[in-house]
């Protein structure tokens, strides 16, 4: 990348922030996702606000179907209708709400400002276009970088996502590629318009630990460099802990927690939160420790228990968590919760 | 009681032959999963079993059930060989040694009842004897893992994903075994149930006096049940050790490095930690391994002799073992090379 480009201040606030009341790149209020199947209605998302800063790293993490995939998708409109329907919500991006776009509109925002990076990466390359091919699409439509250009810019990006020879990789197919390599040629493609917002799904869950690392280092970088936001999604807290400014904590399609990152690990106030931690394994554990899992199981999103959805496995709960279903408020500052109880260190 | 291991496989190998191409139809080459694997379990004991995908575990896991051809090697039971046994013979060997598998989706059959899933070794290996008795056994099996006894009518599919793996763990338990294989068994599953199914398998160890072999590739996963550790690189054990001593001091570059890239759930411990570097560069094919030492192309350590020569897995310290050459003593030859260079 051009240092001109890299050395630019982190986010300069677009023309159009009058809209934005706290000055965040990306505001997300009240937004609502379901499914429909037959009569059933599983709340995907289930009424969140939340909001990225420039620059800034936010973790969303949850157990498994706990809509947070799902929150990334709605962002971008790529939630498959039917059976599933964005039902409620803004999301303001640098003062523009999405969700009111026209899709020209919204194609000039995804891939281009917004660029996604998705769990599995073989669904989101293109089997019969070359590695080349791919990345100078967004760069040709978007950005209207030169002809002449484009070679330099694609090995330029390879040689940031640490291709080794890029020059002898640039004509090859995706399926010549290992995992690890087909993940950075996708985050090659989700930065070659250098995106104000990353959303990153899961970007390494299906790798090994050694190239997780290689490939998380380097988003971190990376947006460091380019002064991005980024959305990281993951259930894995230690990837979190390493990376994330701010953590959003999801529990069936709600938002149950949300601070900054040692917010949450220190003093987590939530009870799934508290959970969660405790039943992570850990490398720095005592020989043998046990751990202290959550017990019960997830709930069905299409029928919700009654109050706090996380009552059942709750031990905490008292007579008001079966009947009430508890905001999410300010606990201390910017760090909010949603729970009726007081849970102490 | 004796001193010898329950199980002791000795340079255990597994070749699977690669089909040809078109053009060279004889040419095809042999994936080297398992290439040279000695260890030993003893009663009681949960050996894990680590390593970066497509090391060889599973394929270590599925020789010592004798469900994969053996290429090479020994394997015995109770002093006993088993290598070779067939048919008839292998009967005691199933029910002797159960497996649980990582995917708790697709391990089992969709048609039948959770009654019958877990009940056929009951019937397979002729464990009870009377409809009252089979059903009551498998009753007993499934509060022992923690499901209710009114669930055993409903089939897989009405399950999540943690109580399938607690099928999965009583059909194991079923045949009442000494061995279990455990590949990945909670790999697939949240973190918050994982917990659940650790805890589980340490309690029925705890019960049943049952010995593990404990495959993942999350080492954090591992500390929380494992009383040894054996690291797996490419077909090879590139070191073993007692958990504590692995976790503390482990030996091997590798084993540095595979520490170094796993995180902690902790962000002041995270923000102390660095990366090992050495980790950069991608995993090589077992099917054209690197000659050497098998780790040399990504290690930081290498040295000349790394690329030309395989290390061989001995002792550091009681019990620890690494396989690399930065742990050999020198030989005779490389000392009076070093001696005449000094000089
Ligand atoms: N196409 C669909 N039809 C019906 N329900 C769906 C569909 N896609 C998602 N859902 C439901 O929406 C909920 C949220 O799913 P989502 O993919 O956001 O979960 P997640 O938090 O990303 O989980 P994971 O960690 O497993 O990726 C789930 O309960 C899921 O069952
Ligand atoms: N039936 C087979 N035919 C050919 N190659 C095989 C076969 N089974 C396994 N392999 C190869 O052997 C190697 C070791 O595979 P194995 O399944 O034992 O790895 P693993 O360590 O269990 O990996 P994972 O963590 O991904 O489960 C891999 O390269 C794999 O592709
Ligand atoms: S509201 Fe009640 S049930 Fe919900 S998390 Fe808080 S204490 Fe538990
Ligand atoms: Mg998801
Ligand atoms: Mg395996």
């Amino acid at each position: 990348m051009k240092d001109a480009v890299a050395n630019q201040p982190a986010n300069t606030p677009g023309e159009t922030m009058q809209k934005d009341p706290v000055g965040g790149l990306l505001q997300v209020e009240h937004l609502r996702t379901v499914f429909r199947q037959g009569r059933r209605e599983v709340k995907a998302v289930d009424g969140i606000s939340f909001s990225v800063n420039p620059g800034e790293t936010l973790a969303i993490v949850g157990e498994s179907g706990s809509g947070k995939s799902m929150t990334a998708m709605s962002l971008l409109r790529l939630i498959p209708s039917p059976p599933g329907e964005i039902i409620d919500g803004d999301v303001f991006f640098g003062g523009r709400n999405l969700l009111d776009m026209s899709e020209d509109e919204l194609r000039d925002v995804r891939g281009n400002e917004i660029a996604m990076i998705f769990q599995e990466p073989m669904t989101s390359l293109n089997p019969v276009l070359t590695v080349r091919q791919q990345l100078a699409e967004p760069m040709r439509v978007h950005r209207k970088v030169k002809e002449e250009d484009i070679e330099a810019r694609c090995l330029d990006l390879l040689r940031q996502v640490r291709i080794p020879d890029p020059e002898t990789r640039l004509d090859a197919y995706p399926h010549q590629f290992s995992g690890g390599m087909r993940q950075r040629v996708m985050i090659a493609m989700a930065l070659a318009c250098e995106p104000r917002l990353l959303i990153a799904d899961e970007p390494t869950t299906a790798l090994d630990v050694t190239v997780q690392a290689q490939i998380l280092e380097l988003l971190k970088d990376l947006t460091r460099q380019h002064g991005s936001s980024m959305i990281l999604i993951t259930h894995d807290l230690g990837v979190v802990a390493r990376y994330a400014d701010r953590i959003n904590v999801m529990y069936a399609g709600r938002i149950v927690e949300s601070g900054t990152a040692r917010e949450i690990f220190e003093q987590p106030r939530h009870p799934y939160t508290l959970g969660l931690i405790n039943s992570m394994p850990r490398l720095d554990a005592s020989e043998k420790a046990r751990l202290l899992p959550i017990e019960g199981q997830p709930p069905d999103l299409g029928n919700l228990p009654t109050g706090c959805a996380f009552h059942p496995r709750c031990p905490f709960a008292v007579d008001q968590c079966r009947q009430q279903d508890p905001p999410l408020e300010p606990y201390q500052g910017h760090h909010l919760k949603a729970c009726w109880v007081n849970v102490d260190d | 009681m004796t001193d010898t291991p329950l199980l002791e496989v000795r340079n255990l190998k597994v070749h699977f032959k690669l089909p040809g191409s078109l053009l060279r139809p004889r040419s095809g080459g042999s994936v080297k999963a398992v290439d040279g694997v000695s260890f030993h379990l003893k009663r009681g004991e949960t050996l894990g079993l680590v390593g970066e995908s497509g090391c060889g575990k599973s394929t270590t896991g599925m020789a010592v059930l004798r469900m994969t051809p053996v290429t090479d090697g020994e394997i015995h039971i109770d002093g006993e060989d088993i290598t070779h046994l067939k048919g008839r013979a292998l009967r005691p060997l199933r029910r002797r040694m159960q497996m649980i598998y990582q995917d708790p989706f697709g391990a089992l059959d969709p048609r039948m009842r959770v009654l019958d899933i877990i009940g056929e070794p009951l019937k397979v290996h002729k464990l009870v004897t009377g409809r009252k008795a089979y059903r009551q056994e498998v009753l007993r099996l499934m509060e022992l893992v923690g499901l209710l006894p009114d669930m055993c009518e409903r089939y897989p599919h009405e399950f999540s994903g943690g109580q399938r793996q607690r099928i999965g763990i009583a059909r194991a338990l079923a045949a009442q075994p000494d061995v279990i294989i455990c590949d990945e068994p909670v790999s697939a599953l949240d973190v918050s149930i994982q917990a659940q199914i650790i805890n589980l398998l340490k309690d029925l160890q705890e019960e049943l006096g049952l010995t593990y072999l404990f495959v993942a590739h999350d080492l954090a996963v591992v500390r929380h049940i494992c009383d040894r550790v054996m690291v797996m690189y490419l077909g090879h054990v590139v070191e073993v050790a007692d958990s504590e001593a692995l976790y503390t001091n482990p030996q091997h570059p590798y084993t540095q490095a595979l520490m170094s890239a796993i995180p902690i759930p902790d962000p002041r411990a995270e923000s102390r930690r660095e990366v090992d570097p050495s980790i950069e560069g991608e995993v090589p094919s077992p099917v054209n391994p690197p000659s050497g030492c098998p780790f040399h192309p990504r290690c930081k350590h290498a040295t000349e002799v790394c690329s030309r020569v395989a290390p061989t897995l001995r002792e550091t310290t009681d019990g620890h073992a690494v396989s690399c050459h930065l742990y050999e003593p020198e030989t005779e030859a490389e000392s009076l090379v070093r001696v005449a260079s000094i000089a």
